[in-house]
């Protein structure tokens, strides 16, 4: 039963593929390809952000923060010091990595709970302020424009294959990760620290590691979210990317490798439907979450394992039956 | 010497009032230990409420006061009887309370803003005048609103020491199976809990709008302030929050007479970061 239920999923998900990587070639508008370009980049953020509070149970807040690193120092490099994007992006994320694991990875080793909540948010709420004061190297208030595409002349397109790539990449690597020995330990330290420990995993090696690679991570997502979109202000850290953030992963699922993606593509182009009720939007985009928490607190991708256990068993029913046709005919 | 007196008294009151506000989280984390991210917005609500029944009901600001109060106790009453109760008792409660307060919070926002709109709302002072103490110069105003803060404390911390109810929220606090063995119930005693600290959280709303402006979008400012305060005095502890709040506010003055005003907030997460590392319990809070 399990293999038939893998292939139907491989199916499913190639033909999506091959849908996805067709789509530009069979004549998309371009504030299409934008809003496909959104949402891979924001199926990054949210995936790297689920490597934290999904798959490791800490609570982070801060993830748009570590983007925003990533960002603004993949930007910042490429800009006045005219470095390739093929650094600058690995660069940044470096950035991230090393700013994040330093200022939270470590101080959070002796926080639980809501704690590593609180410094998490406090640390992405730092940052406008810090932006806003090095105005001569980060453009103050008004952000960095004009930054560099990802080779002289790339357009919409090419920012596509490009984000595309990088989103199909990084969500193999989170796939890997998830599988392999660091990622149980991951698990295991969330589903039970006593546990864990008592069988040799170390919280401290365990916990810096998922701070570094989930800010790694989102730093990555960052370079590409400034690169095909040209600009970057402290807005990116306001209230809204947050809590679409948030929303993308319990919509989706939170603690799935496929929940923080579906989730990404239902609030990236379920707010294209939402732009014309305007205001009311973050009211929605709030009450969405409540809702989800309150009533479907797996989010969809629970809810797609449920039907699909029902249409498992409905055909497991069906040749139940025709096997009994059988014998009653050979009767 | 005139100015860093100035800012000693402006650091006194902001931090007065910084504790109020953080009296409302503190509560309802020391009792519950759900930990209230819609904070911000219900201090708000309460702002507008009050302003509500001062402009249109044409009340006095304090009747005004009055008034909100019942509406904000029913207000957290509901939000822990049909949300809040039921998320408890799931696995993963501490970060599922956490994601659907942020959500009812921004809800309550942009539902805030459709009714009363962008603008800036005045709250009118409650005393006005001022007078002269040596050199410096205090408002009526603040002095008024110290004494208030100051009240509101003792009121509080009597409540909890002499009344029954009180004396039963505590004991929740201290162990949630210890005090249903005796025979409290626990989740009426939430109910009560949650009825009480959003009072107390649009109590300071109101008093915080009365000293600063009021806009929609200020709660989550308000907001990430009490978190740093009850988390540098000390989660769920009453004193914690006001010494946290009056340390904070402090520094706040300090740092916006020696650097401006912008350094405030790196200043406090550089505080609040050493703090944790030294002390992840806060300033006055006991073993964890």
């Amino acid at each position: 039963m399990k293999k038939l239920n893998l292939t139907r999923n491989t199916v499913i998900l190639a033909v999506v593929l091959l849908l996805i990587v067709l789509y530009p070639l069979l004549g998309a508008k371009p504030y299409h390809l934008h809003l496909f370009i959104l949402f891979f980049i924001w199926a990054m953020v949210a995936s790297s952000w689920n490597l934290l509070n999904g798959i490791s149970g800490i609570n982070s807040l801060g993830n748009i923060g570590f983007m925003a690193i990533g960002g603004y120092g993949s930007a910042i490099l490429a800009k006045t010091f005219g470095l390739s994007t093929l650094i600058t992006i690995p660069l940044g994320g470096i950035i991230a990595m090393v700013l994040v694991t330093l200022f939270l990875g470590l101080p959070t080793l002796r926080l639980k709970g809501v704690y590593i909540a609180l410094l998490t948010l406090i640390f992405a709420d730092t940052l406008p302020t810090l932006l806003t004061q090095t105005r001569a190297v980060t453009g103050g208030a008004v952000g960095l424009h004009e930054i560099p595409p990802f080779f002289a002349g790339a357009g919409k397109i090419h920012n596509y294959y490009i984000c595309l790539a990088a989103f199909l990449v990084m969500l193999y690597v989170i796939h890997r990760l998830i599988k392999s020995n660091t990622g149980l330990a991951f698990v295991a330290l969330r589903d039970s620290e006593n546990l864990a420990t008592s069988l040799g995993v170390s919280r401290f090696r365990e916990r810096l590691k998922v701070f570094a690679i989930s800010a790694l991570l989102s730093g990555l997502a960052g370079g590409f979210y400034v690169h095909s979109l040209g600009d970057i202000s402290p807005t990116t850290l306001a209230i809204e990317p947050f809590l679409m953030g948030i929303a993308m992963m319990e919509l989706g699922g939170i603690g799935t490798l496929f929940g923080p993606v579906l989730g990404a593509a239902i609030i990236v182009f379920g707010s294209e439907f939402l732009r014309l009720a305007d205001v009311l939007r973050m009211t929605i985009l709030g009450g969405l979450i409540c809702v989800t928490i309150l009533f479907f607190p797996g989010g969809l991708m629970q809810a797609f394992r449920k039907l699909g256990n029902l249409m498992d068993r409905r055909g497991k029913r069906k040749r139940g039956e025709s096997v009994q046709a059988k014998v009653q005919s050979a009767d | 010497m005139e100015s860093i007196l100035n800012a000693l008294v402006s650091g006194f009151v902001s931090g007065s009032l910084y504790a109020i506000m953080a009296l409302g989280l503190t509560i309802i984390y020391g009792i519950s230990r759900v930990f209230n991210f819609g904070h911000g917005i219900v201090a708000v609500l309460g702002g507008y409420l009050a302003w509500t029944f001062f402009t249109r009901a044409s009340l006095p600001f304090v009747v005004s006061l009055l008034f909100m109060l019942p509406v904000m106790y029913l207000l957290g009453w509901l939000v822990y009887r049909y949300a809040i109760r039921g998320l408890m008792k799931k696995p993963n409660a501490d970060f599922s309370t956490v994601l659907f307060m942020l959500g009812l919070g921004i809800m309550l926002e942009n539902i805030i803003l459709q009714i009363f709109g962008p603008r800036v709302k005045a709250v009118p002072e409650l005393v006005t005048g001022s007078i002269m103490l040596g050199a410096i110069k205090i408002k009526n105003h603040e002095l008024a609103l110290m004494v208030i803060v100051l009240l509101g404390i003792i009121v509080l911390t009597q409540f909890f020491k002499r009344t029954r109810m009180g004396q039963a929220m505590r004991a929740v606090a201290q162990s949630i199976p210890g005090a249903g063995v005796v025979g409290i119930n626990i989740e009426r005693i939430f109910g009560y809990t949650f009825g009480l600290a959003f009072m107390v959280t649009g109590f300071s709303g109101a008093l915080l709008a009365s000293k600063y402006f009021m806009i929609p979008h200020i709660g989550w400012d308000w907001m990430v302030k009490g978190f740093v305060i009850v988390a540098f005095g000390g989660m769920g502890s009453i004193p914690g929050a006001v010494v946290g709040a009056l340390v904070l506010g402090m520094a706040e003055s300090f740092t916006t007479l020696a650097l401006g005003a912008v350094w405030v907030w790196p200043v406090w997460f550089i505080m609040f970061l050493v703090l944790l590392l030294l002390r992840p319990q806060g300033l006055v809070g006991g073993r964890n």
